[in-house]
C-alpha cells in the first residue's frame, strides 16, 4: 500500500519536472500564458484521475486511499493559479462521476469531489495572494497539503453528519495515509523542481526578510496554540468521557443492586411469612429451619430476649446487645409488622454474614428468620441471572455477577462457574472499594469496571475503554481537524494582513527611500494607510526636507568657492591688451556657470614678436581649472624661451603627459607673429580652426592640418605652419563654446553660422568683432543656459614695422607709426636735429598726400643709405598720381592771396637732393634722395 | 605738440613746443580759433618747436589772415629748419618774424 501510494505520489513530481523542463526548453515557452496553463492543468488533472482509481490508489475498507489532491496542489503552486483550478476541477468532477461508474465508493463521493475542486482553488489563491505568484518552498507545499487533506477529512464528516460512526471509520483509516501521501507528493514535486531550477537562497546577506521571520514565529505560535488547545481538549474530553462512562456503569450497577435487594427481600419475606404461619400452627422451630433450609429461626419475646431457637446457643441472647440485632426491636414497638435486614455480619459474631427477616407474633414478640448467602443464592440466583443477563452498559459493556467466592454466576459469554480471575479480572474487596472505577483487561481488551457487593453477590459493571473513549476520540479528531483548518486559515489571514498592512507599506517606503538615496530629494513618502505609517512618512519627509536645505546650504558654499576659483582662474588671464601700432589684440572669455577650462593668452616674446594662444581643457570644475593653469604656465614658459610653435607644443605635450593620471587633455592653437615681417608661425593641437581675413577679402577658416591634442599621448610631434600677414589682415580665434552654443531646442550654433556672421558684421576692430560674436551667440542661444565657456581672441595686423621698411594702411591713425619710423631712421643714423627734422617734414608731406588723395589701401616706406645719402622710397597702391607734375605754387603772393595746395611737395623738392616719380606694378613710387651731410 | 598760452590785455602769447605737422596742426588750429577773439597782438614763440610742415603752414597762414584784420601777429625764436621752410615757401615775406 505504501509503495503504491508513493509511486503515484512520484507521478506528480515526475510530471512537474517534465513540464518545468518543457516550459524552458521547448515550444511550450512561446505559448500564450493561458494556453500553457490549460495544458498543465489538464495534464495534472489526468494524474488526479489516475490517482482516484484503484490503479493509482489503495483500497482500504471500501474507500480508495489516494493522493488525488496532490495534483491540483502541484499544478497550482508550481505552475500557476489557472492550472491549479483546472486540474482540481478535472480531478473533482472525475471523482464524482467515478462513483456512478462503480470505480469508487458512494460514501465519500461528495466530500472527495468537492475537496479536490476546493484544493485547486486554494492552491490558486495561495499562489496568487500569499506567494506573489511564485512557487513556494517545499515546506510550505507540505504544510498546505496536510491542511488540505485535513479539510478533506472534515468534509467526510460534514457530508455524513447522520452517520458519524461510519464517517469516523473512514477518517480514522484514511487520515494518516492520505495526509502523508499527499504531502510527500507535493513536497517532492516542489523540492525536485526547486533543485532543478538551482534555486539559491537569494538572501545571501544572511538577513531574513520580515515576512520570513514573521512567518516563522507566527507558525511557532500557531503550532503551540494548536498543541495547547489539542492537549487541553483531549484531557478535558478524556475526563468527560470517563465521568460519563462511570456514571453509565454506576447507574447500571445501582439498578442491578436494587433488583437483587428487592428480589432477596421478597424471597426472605415470603419464607418468613410461611415459617411464622407454620410456627403459629404449632410446628417446631428446628423442624421449620430444616424444612425451609434456613440457618436460623429465632423466637424473641417482648423483652427482646431469644426464647426459642433452632440453635441452642442463642437461647437468652439479648437483642439489644448488638447494633445489627437491635434494629429488629422496632417490631416490639408495634410500628411495623415486618422487618428485613440486608446481608451483613451478625452482632453475635461479626465474622458470620447473615440476612435476617422478622415478623411480629400475635401474642407479642416476633419471629426472626436468618440465612446465609449459600441458602440465599440457591433461591435468588435464577432471578439475578435473569435480571442481569440482557443488560448492557453502553453498546458493548456488560455485567458480571459472582458469588462470595468470586465464582462467576453470570456474564455475557457463559463463563459460569469459572473463577473471576479466569477472564483476567482481579476483584478484591480489600483492595478496591465498591463503586470505584478501575481499569482492567477483560479477555485481553481494556475495560472500565466498577463493582458492588450485595447480598453475597459481586456485581461487576464493565465497559470497553475504547467505547468509553469513543466520543473523546471522535470529538478529538473533529476538534483537531477543525483547529488545524482554523489555525491554518488564521495563519494565512494574519500573514496576509501583515503583508498588506506592514510589509507592503515598508516596501513602498523603501522604494521611495531608494529614489531619495539615488539623489531625487523631491520624492515624497506617502504611505497613509494608518497612523503609524503616516507619521513615519511625515518624519522621513521632514528629514529629507531638512537634508535638502542642508545640501542647498552646502551647495551654496561650494558654489561660492567655485566662484572664487573661477575668479582666480579668470584673473590669471591677461586683460591689459598691448598698445602697439603694429597690431591690435582683444580677447574675451565669458565663463559658464561652472568652472571651465578655457583660456587665452598673449605676450610679447621680444620687441617685435607677439605670441597669442587660445585653448580649451577637457572637462569642467576645479580639475580642469588647475590643469588649465598648468598648461598656460608651461606654454608661456616655452614660448618666452623663443621656441617655435611646433616645438612649444611638442615639449608642452611631454610635460603635460607627465603625472596626468586624471587623463585630462587640452586643445590649443598658438600663433607667433613677427611684427617686422608679418610672418605668422602657428601650430594647432586639436583646436577649432581660426577665422582669417586677408587682404580685405572675406573671412575663411584657416584650415591647416591639426595635430593631436595636448596631454593626450606622449611623444607626439607637432607640425609648424606659416602664413604671411599683411597690414589689415585679421585673425579670430575661438573655442567650441562659440560653435557649440545651443538653443533650447538643442540646435548648434555651428561653424557656418559663425563664418557667415563675421563676414556680414563689419566690425572695425578685434574688440568689436569679439563683442558682436558674443551678442550673436547670446541671441542665438536665447534662454538656453550656457554650458561651456565662450572664449574669443581677435587680432588685427596693422603694420609691418621693419628695420628698413614699414608697411601700413594709409589712414589718419597711421601718421604716428610713420613718424615713429622716421624717428627710428634718425636715431639709427645719429643724425643732427636739422637733418632729422627735414626727414620728418619729408615723411609728413609725402605720407599726408598718400592718405588724403591716393585712396590706397597699402603704403610702404623703405630706405637705404649710399655715399652719405639717404634714399627714401614711398610706394602706394592708390590711383596713379605724379606729384611732380603739378605746377609749383606762387610763393610771392600776399597772405590773403596765397593758396596752400602744392606747398608740401614743393618743400620736399626744395629740401631733397632729388625727387623721382614712377608708376610700377600699379603702384605710385616716389624716390627721394637726401644728403646727410651739412651743407 | 604742446601749447602754452599767456594773455595780457589784448596781447596773447602762445609758446609752442614739439612738432607741427599733419597730426598736430588741427590741434593748433582749434586752439587759435578759440583764443583769438579780441586779441590785437598775437605772439607765437617757436623756441621749442622742432619743425613745421605744410599742414602747419596752412594754420599759420590762417592765423596771419585773421590777425591782419584784428591787429598783428609776431613769430619769434624761429629755429634753423623752420626758417628754411619759411624761406622756401616765401612765408618770410608774409609773416613778421622777430
Amino acid at each position: 500500500m505504501t509503495v503504491k501510494l508513493l509511486i503515484t505520489a512520484f507521478c506528480n513530481a515526475a510530471l512537474a519536472i517534465l513540464l518545468y523542463i518543457a516550459e524552458r526548453k521547448t515550444s511550450l515557452k512561446k505559448m500564450p500564458y493561458m494556453a500553457k496553463q490549460f495544458i498543465i492543468g489538464v495534464l495534472f488533472g489526468l494524474v488526479a484521475v489516475y490517482s482516484s482509481t484503484s490503479v493509482g490508489g489503495v483500497e482500504l475498507n471500501g474507500a480508495i486511499v489516494n493522493v488525488r489532491d496532490a495534483s491540483p496542489l502541484c499544478a497550482g503552486l508550481i505552475f500557476g493559479a489557472p492550472a491549479g483550478i483546472i486540474s482540481g476541477l478535472i480531478g473533482g468532477v472525475f471523482r464524482y462521476i467515478a462513483t456512478f461508474l462503480g470505480i469508487t465508493g458512494t460514501y465519500t463521493q461528495l466530500a472527495c469531489s468537492v475537496s479536490t475542486i476546493l484544493v485547486g482553488f486554494i492552491a490558486a489563491a495561495l499562489r496568487k495572494f500569499m506567494f506573489d505568484d511564485k512557487k513556494p518552498t517545499w515546506i510550505y507545499g507540505v504544510g498546505i497539503a496536510i491542511v488540505c487533506e485535513i479539510m478533506h477529512m472534515l468534509m467526510i464528516f460534514f457530508t455524513n453528519m447522520n452517520d458519524v460512526t461510519t464517517a469516523f471509520g473512514f477518517v480514522e483509516n484514511c487520515t494518516l495515509p492520505m495526509v502523508l501521501g499527499n504531502s510527500i507528493a507535493v513536497g517532492i514535486a516542489i523540492g525536485m523542481v526547486s533543485l532543478l531550477s538551482k534555486e539559491k537562497n537569494t538572501n545571501n546577506k544572511g538577513q531574513k526578510q520580515i515576512s520570513q521571520t514573521f512567518q516563522f514565529w507566527l507558525l511557532v505560535c500557531i503550532v503551540l496554540a494548536f498543541a495547547a488547545t489539542s492537549i487541553f481538549t483531549s484531557v478535558l474530553q478524556t475526563r468527560v468521557s470517563q465521568t460519563e462512562a462511570e456514571s453509565v456503569i454506576k447507574t447500571n450497577l445501582n439498578d442491578v443492586y436494587q433488583d437483587v435487594m428487592d428480589a432477596s427481600d421478597e424471597n426472605l419475606l415470603s419464607k418468613t411469612t410461611k415459617i411464622r404461619d407454620e410456627y403459629l400452627s404449632g410446628e417446631d422451630v428446628k423442624t421449620l429451619a430444616e424444612k425451609y433450609n434456613v440457618i436460623e429461626v429465632n423466637i424473641i419475646d417482648t423483652n427482646g430476649i431469644i426464647t426459642d431457637t433452632n440453635n441452642d446457643e442463642y437461647i437468652g441472647y439479648d437483642m439489644t446487645s448488638g447494633d445489627q440485632s437491635a434494629e429488629f426491636l422496632v417490631l416490639l414497638k408495634g410500628e411495623v409488622q415486618e422487618y428485613i435486614q440486608d446481608y451483613r455480619p451478625t452482632s453475635y459474631d461479626n465474622k458470620t454474614y447473615r440476612k435476617y427477616g422478622g415478623m411480629i407474633l400475635p401474642d407479642g414478640g416476633f419471629l426472626q428468620v436468618g440465612y446465609d448467602a449459600r441458602q440465599f443464592g440457591a433461591d435468588v440466583n435464577t432471578f439475578v441471572v435473569k435480571s442481569v443477563k440482557n443488560r448492557h452498559i453502553g453498546n458493548s459493556g456488560f455485567i458480571i455477577v459472582c458469588d462470595e467466592q468470586l465464582k462467576i454466576i453470570s456474564d455475557d459469554s457463559n463463563q459460569n462457574g469459572k473463577d473471576l480471575s479466569a477472564i483476567g479480572m482481579p476483584v478484591n474487596r480489600e483492595n478496591t472499594s465498591p463503586g470505584a472505577i478501575f481499569e482492567t483487561d477483560i479477555n485481553g481488551t481494556p475495560h472500565l469496571c466498577a463493582y458492588h457487593f450485595v447480598e453475597g453477590y459481586y456485581i461487576i459493571g464493565t465497559m470497553p475503554t475504547e467505547e468509553a473513549m469513543y466520543m473523546k476520540t471522535l470529538s478529538g479528531y473533529v476538534n483537531m481537524f477543525s483547529e488545524m483548518i482554523v489555525f491554518a486559515a488564521l495563519f494565512v489571514l494574519i500573514y496576509f494582513l501583515i503583508k498588506e498592512i506592514i510589509i507592503k507599506n515598508i516596501q513602498k517606503i523603501n522604494i521611495s527611500l531608494a529614489q531619495i538615496t539615488n539623489g531625487n530629494l523631491d520624492v515624497k513618502v506617502e504611505v497613509r494607510s494608518n497612523e503609524e505609517f503616516a507619521s513615519l512618512s511625515d518624519d522621513i519627509n521632514s528629514t529629507v526636507t531638512t537634508l535638502k536645505s542642508y545640501i542647498a546650504e552646502a551647495a551654496a558654499r561650494i558654489d561660492k568657492e567655485l566662484e572664487f576659483a573661477k575668479q582666480i582662474q579668470y584673473s590669471s588671464l591677461p586683460t591689459a591688451f598691448p598698445e602697439r601700432y603694429e597690431f591690435e589684440l582683444y580677447a574675451k572669455m565669458i565663463t559658464a556657470k561652472e568652472v571651465g577650462g578655457d583660456f587665452y593668452d598673449f605676450y610679447m616674446i621680444n620687441d617685435h614678436t607677439v605670441a597669442f594662444l587660445i585653448a580649451d581643457v577637457s572637462g569642467k570644475g576645479i580639475p580642469a581649472a588647475m590643469f588649465m593653469m598648468k598648461a598656460k604656465a608651461i606654454i608661456k614658459g616655452l614660448a618666452e624661451s623663443g621656441l617655435e610653435p611646433d616645438e612649444i607644443f611638442t615639449k608642452a605635450n611631454t610635460s603635460l603627459c607627465e603625472n596626468n593620471e586624471a587623463g585630462m587633455f587640452v586643445t590649443a592653437w598658438l600663433g607667433i607673429l613677427d611684427l617686422s615681417t608679418g610672418l605668422l608661425k602657428f601650430a594647432n593641437a586639436g583646436h577649432n580652426p581660426p577665422l582669417i581675413c586677408k587682404g580685405n577679402e572675406k573671412f575663411e577658416y584657416l584650415k591647416a592640418r591639426s595635430g593631436m591634442i595636448l596631454a593626450g599621448m606622449e611623444g607626439i610631434r607637432y607640425r609648424k605652419n606659416e602664413i604671411r600677414l599683411s597690414p589689415g589682415d585679421r585673425i579670430c580665434l575661438y573655442t567650441d563654446g562659440v560653435t557649440e552654443a545651443t538653443t533650447t531646442d538643442n540646435v548648434l550654433y555651428g561653424e557656418q553660422r559663425l563664418l557667415d556672421f563675421v563676414n556680414t558684421v563689419g566690425a572695425a576692430n578685434p574688440k568689436e568683432l569679439c563683442e558682436r560674436i558674443e551678442e550673436d551667440v547670446n541671441l542665438f542661444a536665447g534662454d538656453a543656459p550656457q554650458f561651456d565657456d565662450i572664449t574669443m581672441l581677435g587680432l588685427t595686423y596693422r603694420c609691418v614695422f621693419g628695420e628698413y621698411m614699414i608697411s601700413v594702411i594709409p589712414n589718419n591713425e597711421s601718421h604716428t607709426v610713420v613718424d615713429l619710423f622716421a624717428e627710428q631712421i634718425a636715431s639709427k643714423l645719429l643724425l643732427v636735429p636739422k637733418i632729422a627734422n627735414k626727414i620728418h617734414i619729408i615723411f609728413d608731406e609725402i605720407y599726408a598726400n598718400i592718405v588724403s588723395y591716393s585712396k590706397a589701401t597699402s603704403a610702404t616706406i623703405s630706405y637705404d643709405i649710399t655715399d652719405e645719402k639717404l634714399h627714401l622710397i614711398f610706394s602706394d597702391n592708390g590711383i596713379a598720381y605724379d606729384p611732380l607734375g603739378a605746377s609749383e605754387p606762387d610763393i610771392t603772393l600776399s597772405a590773403e592771396e596765397r593758396q596752400i595746395g602744392g606747398l608740401g611737395i614743393f618743400i620736399v623738392k626744395k629740401m631733397a637732393e632729388n625727387v623721382e616719380y614712377t608708376r610700377e606694378d600699379e603702384r605710385n613710387v616716389l624716390r627721394i634722395t637726401l644728403a646727410l651731410t651739412q651743407n | 605738440m604742446t601749447i602754452e598760452k599767456k594773455s595780457s590785455g589784448t596781447e596773447l602769447l602762445m609758446a609752442i613746443s614739439g612738432r607741427m605737422d599733419t597730426s598736430t596742426a588741427p590741434q593748433f588750429e582749434a586752439e587759435l580759433k578759440s583764443s583769438l577773439d579780441g586779441v590785437e597782438k598775437l605772439v607765437l614763440d617757436f623756441e621749442n618747436l622742432e619743425y613745421v610742415s605744410s599742414a602747419g603752414l596752412r594754420v599759420i597762414l590762417a592765423a596771419q589772415k585773421i590777425m591782419n584784420k584784428q591787429g598783428k601777429m609776431v613769430i619769434k625764436n624761429v629755429g634753423e629748419v623752420i626758417a628754411e621752410v619759411f624761406e622756401i615757401t616765401g612765408f618770410v615775406d608774409i609773416l613778421t618774424i622777430e
